[in-house]
């Protein structure tokens, strides 16, 4: 009996203290969000920084995202083949992996890649200057670390994540199409036009409401979990492990409010 | 190859991209000699000894080690010879999800053939050796540097191999601890009968302890001779180091 | 051709080469990792079995969390889209469970939770082999006579093999069930409508149980590489925790293209 008690009490514990961490590293994060929210006003940043940081984010995680939403889009039109076999509705196949594509798969798909991409790699540098002191150095510069590096990252990445996803998602239609004609024989003028009749600019505009969300849970994420590294190389490795966790799990819940709240 | 010598470096040559760190490096060392291995920082001396144990592979040239080539060689075929080696590395790399004690019976436990009980009497036997007795337990995060070598030391003696090789035993450590340190050394060559690499930028120290050294310079051995007299040798660069002049060949 | 452009398609050639010559070296830590089974079988030293549960523990018991939250979440979605494009066209809700569930098992289940298992156990598995190559502990490991493969990555690979299936299983059930919330709450959909197992054919249990088991095999091999590459200190690390992740989550969607493009071909597109 006494042993099954101590299992037991071993395992809210548990529970306990990781309900614990995480609410220290939400209410973390929530500070650092104020933090930016106040250093943007008034709006005095280092323009170097933000280009760098735009130049950084964009240009190399072009590839990867446009890779990523081709293979994406096919594959939702192979998702849907086996319905628009049986009921012979070729011209509602664009329909279907369009309205999920620019909804849905669209931006959580680039944003997760981004997360992964720029993300974690934002959450390693960030993590490195920590580890190497370099924001220490920064303070006795009297420079607010929060100003010069997190601001300019984080509207980097959020505007950043807002290109790609516009990219992403016609590249992701472009490979719905590729894979609609190879895979299904269903013509480009068929997808085209199922697109077209169907999505409405509200779809696309709402698949971009959400990758500004992203963007943001996104770049607050990596920057704390960077700032706020503790011990070496190893600390690195799990700094970046728990951002990409937490922008996962960010994205995820931030869909689901702005689905409801937003339609 | 004789049986009387322990590791035959013949003209080997090493290049990381565009950085040649090793052009023409010979050096042979007798069984049962104990070579002290110094040089300017980042003149390979590491790589050298990676070299040795097979751990990186030479662009050019040869490595024997206790009869064996090194060279060309897939890693499940140099498990065995490692087996019969010891190697102290310059950062300890101790497992950091083990223990002190799992850490030190790590290479006799892989080696297998021994009993729970003859594992637990050398772990024991080699911590008491390194002043380190009752640690067993501990995790690595919770030792100081000087312990955490120690650690390092008695993982690389465990196995009473042929040939031991310990890369900066002192570097970060008091002078006595240093003292202390190298008649540990010296006390376990004594006992076992293995050769000895040390490299070692405590050059005082490091003459204490061994026969010869050489002198790892510009890609190749520029001296090699008697520890005991290595600040008069002929070299003016050799000198400069090992006096730690500030002009000299070497400049800055 | 203008220089520019002579440049961007050299830069892209260079870049597929690259691109191969990575494929080919993860393909030889597959097989190198394959072939580390059967050695491990065969060793009568030292026994990872210990190391295999710990892996399994830590792969699976600490990502269930993280697999039921995104997953959970991710349902309540895709169920609120799908009910409110059916109230614009038919306003008949019957199909949605018994479908859902056919789309959840044969492709959003085992997508989605490879994803994310892409993401939280790719960064830990590069995390944590990056940061003992850059602190020489593989080295150390190979000192001892240890292949690195055998003592590393194979429990990672048979340990997220097995999770990678049964967290997939997990997954997808709490997805069908947040799902089947979500229809009750906000389009009135009855839950004994919703609830019906009927669409779900054994091939489509196949097809979850083969892509589970591929993004399971791919995740460690491709995280597990990143990690061994990794060089430097720090930043070593972080940059191979970095490729981990994005390798691991490309190499799900890939498989999970390739995959559903085969079964294609063989079912001839059957429901």
């Amino acid at each position: 009996m006494a042993n099954n008690e101590w299992a037991l009490t071993r395992a809210v514990a548990g529970i306990g203290t990781a309900a614990m961490k995480i609410s220290d590293e939400v209410g973390g994060i929530v500070v650092l969000t104020g933090q930016v929210l106040r250093a943007l006003v008034p709006p005095r940043i280092d323009r170097r920084e933000l280009f760098k940081n735009l130049h950084k984010m964009g240009n190399k995680s072009v590839p990867i995202v446009v890779l990523t939403a081709f293979f994406a889009g096919g594959l939702m039109t192979l998702q849907s083949a086996p319905f628009v076999k049986k009921l012979n509705a070729t011209s509602l196949a664009g329909w279907g992996a369009g309205y999920a594509v620019l909804r849905e798969i669209g931006p959580i798909l680039i944003a997760l890649m981004f997360s992964g991409r720029v993300g974690a790699n934002n959450t390693a540098e960030l993590a490195t200057m920590t580890v190497t002191e370099q924001l220490d150095g920064l303070r006795a510069l009297a420079i607010d670390p929060v100003r010069f590096l997190v601001v300019p990252r984080v509207i980097a990445m959020i505007v950043m994540l807002v290109a790609l996803t516009v990219i992403g998602d016609q590249v992701a239609l472009l490979g719905a199409s590729v894979v609609g004609r190879s895979m299904l024989d269903i013509s480009w003028s068929t997808m085209f036009h199922s697109f077209a009749d169907n999505l409405k600019p509200y779809d696309f505009l709402h698949g971009v409401y959400k990758s500004i969300a992203f963007g943001g849970a996104i770049a607050v994420s990596s920057c704390y979990f960077g700032v706020t590294v503790k011990g070496g190389a190893v600390g690195v490795g799990r700094a970046v492990n728990a951002a990409v966790v937490a922008a996962a799990v960010s994205i995820m819940l931030l869909d689901f409010f702005l689905t409801y709240t937003t339609g | 190859m004789t049986a009387t010598t322990a590791i035959r470096i013949h003209d080997v040559h090493k290049s990381f991209g565009r950085r040649d760190v090793l052009s023409g490096v010979s050096l042979d060392v007798a069984r049962g000699g104990k070579l002290g291995l110094i040089g300017p920082a980042a003149s390979g001396k590491s790589v050298l000894l990676k070299l040795i144990c097979g751990l990186d592979q030479p662009d050019r040239g040869e490595i024997e080690v206790l009869g064996e080539s090194v060279v060309g060689k897939r890693e499940v075929e140099l498990g065995a010879l490692r087996q019969r080696i010891g190697m102290l590395f310059q950062n300890y790399a101790l497992f950091d999800f083990l223990s002190v004690e799992d850490n030190v019976r790590f290479p006799l436990v892989q080696r297998g053939g021994l009993s729970d009980a003859e594992l637990a009497m050398r772990t024991a036997d080699r911590l008491r050796a390194v002043g380190l007795a009752g640690s067993e337990h501990k995790l690595t995060a919770e030792l100081s540097g000087g312990m955490k070598k120690r650690v390092g030391i008695a993982r690389a003696t465990v196995s009473d191999g042929e040939l031991v090789i310990y890369d900066e035993p002192s570097a970060g450590l008091d002078p006595v601890t240093t003292q202390k340190i190298y008649d540990l050394l010296a006390a376990d060559q004594q006992r076992t009968g293995a050769t000895v690499i040390a490299v070692s930028s405590d050059v005082v120290a490091l003459a204490q302890f061994v026969d010869e050294i050489a002198f790892l310079y510009n890609g190749h051995i520029a001296y090699r001779g008697a520890a005991k007299t290595i600040a008069d040798a002929p070299d003016p660069a050799v000198r400069q180091f090992v006096r730690g002049e500030l002009e000299g060949p070497l400049g800055e | 051709m203008s220089s520019w452009a002579h440049r961007r398609i050299t830069q892209l050639g260079g870049n597929v080469v690259a691109a191969g010559r990575a494929i080919r070296e993860l393909w030889m830590v597959y097989v190198s990792t394959i072939a580390g089974i059967y050695r491990n079988l065969r060793r009568t030293t030292g026994s990872p079995r210990g190391e295999l549960v710990r892996q399994m523990y830590s792969i699976g018991n600490r990502s269930l969390f993280f697999i039921i939250v995104t997953l959970g979440f991710i349902g309540m979605v895709m169920t609120y889209e799908a009910c409110l494009q059916l109230s614009r066209v038919t306003g008949e809700y019957s199909q949605v469970g018994p479908q859902f569930l056919r789309l959840i098992v044969s492709d959003f289940g085992p997508t989605l939770a490879g994803l994310m298992l892409a993401t939280r156990v790719g960064a830990g598995i590069a995390a944590e082999i990056g940061s003992m190559k850059v602190t020489e502990q593989i080295d150390a490991l190979r000192m001892s006579g240890v292949l690195p493969i055998d003592y590393l990555i194979v429990p990672r690979f048979l340990a997220s093999l097995v999770m990678t299936v049964m967290l997939t299983v997990v997954g997808s059930g709490v997805m069908y069930a947040a799902g089947g919330l979500t229809a009750q709450y906000s389009f009135g959909v009855n839950p004994h409508v919703y609830f019906d197992i009927a669409q779900v054919r054994p091939r489509h249990l196949i097809m979850m149980t083969i892509k589970a088991a591929a993004f399971g095999a791919a995740i460690p091999i491709v995280a597990g590489f990143c990690g061994l590459r990794a060089r430097g200190s720090s930043e070593g690390v972080g940059w191979a925790t970095t490729a981990a992740v994005i390798g691991s989550s490309f190499a799900v969607i890939a498989l999970d293209f390739v995959i559903s493009a085969a079964a294609l071909f063989v079912t001839g597109g059957d429901l």
